[in-house]
């Protein structure tokens, strides 16, 4: 990925369907763009297909129906070493967490960064300021399976800003955190969007996206729907 | 120069984390190479010996009475029309008479009360090196048996043809064991490797979504099989020559093993082992990827 030109989308969605054996309609004629910068929420309830849309977007699952293109590139169509090169620059942070429960919080952490082969040094570095930001130093050593669901989503977290790709897709990242932990994630969120990356937050918390100025989506069974307290917002009448 | 760091520090993770199936298939690999270099080496040393009591192989001739100067020739001409020969050499009555006194040393007196011409003569053929299989020998014994005057011909048959089949069946066993030796490096390290796949399945599929490469994914597990080949053979073939010197240290002196002068594997044939093992692993290893890893 090159440097991005203004206005540009990072993600681009085209009347995007999916649908899971044998018939549920996952996701139907879902069409939204996304400019690089930018920050924005998913809403919806709890089935409504924001975690389904967030794996398109990543390449964990592919459309049944329409287009799906992240920085320029068809996911349906890229082949061979593309889709590792896409990957490193997509952090995703899971909802179910995608830890190694045999593994410290560091090596979690550190996984997404020795996949691109960064220096030892480079990453020892940036776990420890990583750790620092989430106050989670402490938990260094510890084993991500000994730890609370809490911490643990500050792991997923932390793992999926390590790398700083271009895009980061939060899943429910503050479903188990209190109200000064979420206030601790918003801001790292926050400064990686300052720096340049673009955030899409999946959430049920009405208090992280209320007061925010980003653009809010919301999913309705399936479908992209106009949320009830605001207008849907587009990249044209983006703050 | 990041790249390798994160290979081998990805492979040191992989081998702290199944060290004890590592370790059962390392003892496996060992000990197939153990087997298969032991009957190689007994093997290798066998047709060395050969080749020995082949440059010793003579053809002894029986002959009813001594020949005249002009039969001798005309037998030289018989013998060399069959065969090139290294040399013929004609014995007769009283040579042979005094040669088996010289061999009897201080019992040379049993002879006292026998005739000097009790032995017959004879002519000692020894064949060219070329003359080497036993259906060759054997052709040319029963020429020399239908020479004129010619009573018997020993070379000691019964020996050489022992010998022979001892060399088949050590042949048959080498090939064996050389099977055993490539089932278990490729199949048991095929298996340790698939192991540590399904194990790591969810390990896997994380750096996958992660973006790891191919490469990234895949080298580690090739760098195991190729770890197994090497440790492998050379602990093998370490153990080998620790038996060698040991057999050599308590079975030295006049007999069997003396004769035989067994030597260890050459430079080149101990490398060959090792890069064949080495090959044979990382095959197992790729193998065992490509089936059961979804990347």
């Amino acid at each position: 990925m090159d440097t991005p030109p203004a206005k540009k989308s990072i993600v681009e969605i085209v009347r995007a369907t999916k649908i899971y054996t044998p018939d549920v309609v996952a996701l139907e004629d879902i069409s939204l763009s996304i400019t690089y910068g930018e920050m924005l929420f998913l809403t919806g309830m709890s089935g409504a297909g924001k975690t389904t849309l967030l794996k398109l977007i990543c390449g964990m699952e592919h459309p049944d129906k329409g287009l799906v293109e992240v920085a320029g590139k068809d996911l349906n169509r890229i082949k061979g070493v593309e889709i590792p090169q896409l990957r490193q620059q997509i952090g995703m942070a899971y909802q179910d967490f995608k830890l190694l429960p045999d593994r410290t919080v560091a090596q979690n952490i550190a996984m997404a960064m020795e996949v691109s082969y960064q220096s030892i040094r480079t990453i020892k570095k940036r776990v420890i300021e990583l750790l620092q930001k989430l106050r989670m130093e402490h938990k260094h050593d510890a084993l991500a399976g000994k730890l609370s669901r809490g911490e643990q989503q500050r792991v997923t977290i932390a793992r999926a800003v390590a790398n700083s790709p271009k895009l980061i897709l939060a899943d429910e990242p503050t479903g188990n955190l209190d109200s000064k932990t979420t206030r601790l994630v918003m801001e790292l969120f926050e400064q990686c969007n300052i720096s340049g990356t673009t955030i899409l937050i999946a959430t049920h918390d009405e208090g992280i996206y209320k007061k925010s100025e980003n653009r809010v989506l919301e999913l309705h069974s399936g479908r992209l729907v106009q949320p009830a307290d605001r207008t849907i917002s587009t990249p044209n009448n983006m703050p | 120069m990041k790249f390798f760091s994160n290979i081998l520090l990805q492979t040191s993770r992989n081998l702290q984390k199944t060290w004890a199936t590592q370790f059962m298939t390392l003892l496996t690999v060992s000990l197939s190479v153990l087997i298969f270099s032991f009957f190689f080496l007994i093997y290798t040393n066998m047709i060395k010996a050969g080749e020995r009591l082949g440059d010793d192989l003579r053809l002894t001739i029986y002959l009813e009475e001594e020949p005249v100067l002009e039969m001798q020739s005309q037998l030289v001409r018989k013998i060399t029309n069959f065969n090139q020969v290294e040399e013929i050499r004609f014995t007769s009555r009283d040579d042979a008479y005094n040669r088996l006194a010289t061999q009897l040393g201080d019992n040379v007196d049993v002879l006292d009360d026998l005739d000097p011409s009790f032995l017959p003569p004879s002519i000692e053929v020894y064949p060219k090196k070329n003359l080497s299989s036993l259906a060759q020998i054997k052709r040319f014994s029963e020429y020399l048996s239908t020479l004129p005057g010619a009573i018997k011909v020993q070379y000691g048959q019964e020996w050489i043809e022992r010998f022979n089949y001892f060399t088949k069946l050590l042949r048959i066993i080498v090939l064996l064991s050389g099977t055993l030796l490539i089932l278990t490096t490729t199949f048991m390290v095929a298996y340790t490797i698939r192991l540590a796949v399904v194990a790591r399945q969810a390990e896997l599929e994380i750096l996958r979504l992660l973006g790891a490469t191919n490469g990234y994914i895949r080298t580690p597990f090739l760098i195991e099989g190729f770890l197994q080949g090497l440790l492998g053979s050379t602990l093998g073939l370490l153990a080998l020559f620790f038996l060698f010197r040991w057999i050599e240290l308590h079975f030295s002196g006049p007999g069997f093993l003396q004769l035989v002068e067994f030597t260890f594997f050459s430079p080149t044939i101990i490398g060959i082992i090792i890069a064949a093992s080495i090959t044979l692993c990382t095959g197992g290893s790729f193998s065992s990827m490509r089936k059961f890893m979804r990347i």
